[in-house]
């Protein structure tokens, strides 16, 4: 993989961009980073971090540095992105399709042959005109979970057990709040508010 | 419970009880210590990450004492709550105060170890509900030892610094790591019976394990170990402050219905 390399002013680890398979025939899909100093310790903590629960199959780990985004205002106003030099070869393409969500989802679509990172995205965009932002990396930067039986059982399987509780299944010391307000224990907001 | 479990005499019950109280207690206490750690780890991840190994660690316990309720145990929060130091069957490896990082990520490799291996033994168990429990956790544990032998690698392979401090961990806790191996009363008989694993090849597949880690690829040094070993039911001053502060709102709540 690539050699550690540390910014005089930066002391931290390198960041790595995570990306989840939730089942076997979903996309992989950005779902936050991690810092950590090599590609198996970055694979350990993504699953620290975010394979709590419930459910995943596969992890990708690729280094912040290998990944190139561009938002279609970015295009505008760089359009040099698209001439990023790199490697020729296999590039993975995320599109972020949607705002709608709590977290920073980028889809993964699939692949394309490129001759460098900016190709790349400019075959991305070709490919996916309509959406609000692309990512591109190559298939060389990923480092993966191993598909084996034992893998899968001890990294993912322990996780689908354990559902979000939801707030009203934790127990309460003394009496719960709503049973209060029917009971006319808890001092509520001025009758005229009530009536109104 | 279903039928066709295997009936147990009442000394092996009794033995059985006890087992699972002092495997609870290990993970009780030891999960307590990584808890310490929310908040104050090295790096936002790993405080997520052994929290997230400080909560597997008390599932387990809560397995055991569920089981041992089923045998005529009490209640898994009295048990946990309501004993104090002299009750609690605990290693001392697991009481003694969290140190640095590298003492922390030392003990959980040797424990983690000694865990995944007695588990994975334990899934061969002729007792059915113990060779279930033991399915479930071995997996999480499999897991924990990935993390914690990563960590305790490069600590050791780390700097100067990291090394003296990971070589000063080893020294501390290696006399303490064999009383994880020590048998329980009447340990032998569940042995015989196919029940419980055979604690001697458990250890001996451990201290392969872990000197293959430790000595061949992080290059530390085991230290002599003693001969003899304090037993279980004897602690450091570490356990009763320890036990004060995570048992302190179940006895100012002592009759809290619920959880």
């Amino acid at each position: 993989m690539t050699q550690p390399h540390f910014p005089s002013s930066d002391t931290q680890w390198p960041r790595w961009e995570v990306f989840k398979q939730d089942a076997p025939n979903r996309p992989h899909q950005a779902v936050g980073s991690v810092h950590a100093g090599d590609p198996p310790h970055a694979l350990v903590t993504a699953r620290n971090v975010f394979v709590r629960r419930p459910a995943a199959v596969s992890l990708w780990c690729v280094r912040e540095d290998d990944i190139l985004t561009a938002t279609p205002e970015e295009l505008t106003t760089n359009p040099a992105l698209l001439d990023s030099p790199g490697e020729a070869g296999t590039y993975h393409v995320g599109v972020k399709r949607t705002n709608k969500r709590s977290m920073t989802f980028v889809d993964l679509s699939g692949t394309v042959t490129a001759g460098g990172p900016g190709d790349a995205l400019r075959q991305a965009q070709s490919l996916h005109p309509d959406v609000l932002a692309w990512m591109v990396f190559p298939e060389t930067a990923v480092v993966r979970t191993d598909e084996d039986p034992g893998t899968v059982e001890s990294w993912f399987a322990p996780a689908k057990d354990k559902t979000y509780k939801q707030q009203q299944h934790y127990g309460v010391i003394g009496r719960h709040v709503g049973e209060l307000k029917r009971a006319g224990l808890m001092p509520g907001r001025a009758p005229s508010e009530d009536s109104a | 419970m279903t039928t066709g479990i295997q009936a147990l005499t009442d000394t092996q019950t009794q033995a059985l009880l006890l087992k699972l109280t002092v495997l609870a207690d290990d993970e009780i206490i030891l999960a307590h210590r990584d808890g310490e750690w929310t908040g104050h780890a090295p790096i936002l991840e790993e405080d997520i990450a052994l929290a997230n190994i400080a909560q597997d660690e008390l599932g387990h316990a809560g397995l055991y004492l569920s089981l041992a309720q089923t045998l005529g145990g009490s209640d898994p929060d009295r048990v946990a709550f309501w004993r104090g130091p002299d009750d609690y069957r605990n290693t001392r490896l697991v009481e003694l105060p969290k140190g640095d990082w590298a003492f922390t990520m030392v003990r959980q490799f040797l424990y983690d170890t000694a865990e995944a291996l007695w588990l994975e033994a334990a899934t061969r168990s002729t007792y059915a509900p113990l060779a279930e429990i033991a399915a479930k956790a071995v997996r999480e544990e499999k897991f924990h030892v990935q993390h914690t032998a990563l960590w305790v690698e490069r600590l050791a392979l780390g700097t100067p610094e990291s090394e003296r401090r990971t070589q000063a961990a080893l020294t501390e806790l290696w006399p303490h790591a064999a009383q994880l191996f020590q048998p329980v009363e009447g340990e032998d008989e569940l042995t015989a019976a196919g029940i419980l694993p055979d604690l001697n090849a458990v250890h001996a597949r451990w201290t392969d394990l872990i000197t293959r880690h430790l000595v061949d690829k992080c290059g530390l040094t085991l230290p002599d170990a003693p001969t003899t070993q304090p037993g279980r039911d004897t602690h450091t001053h570490h356990l009763a402050p320890l036990l004060e502060e995570m048992q302190s709102v179940a006895r100012q709540h002592p009759d809290a219905e619920v959880w």
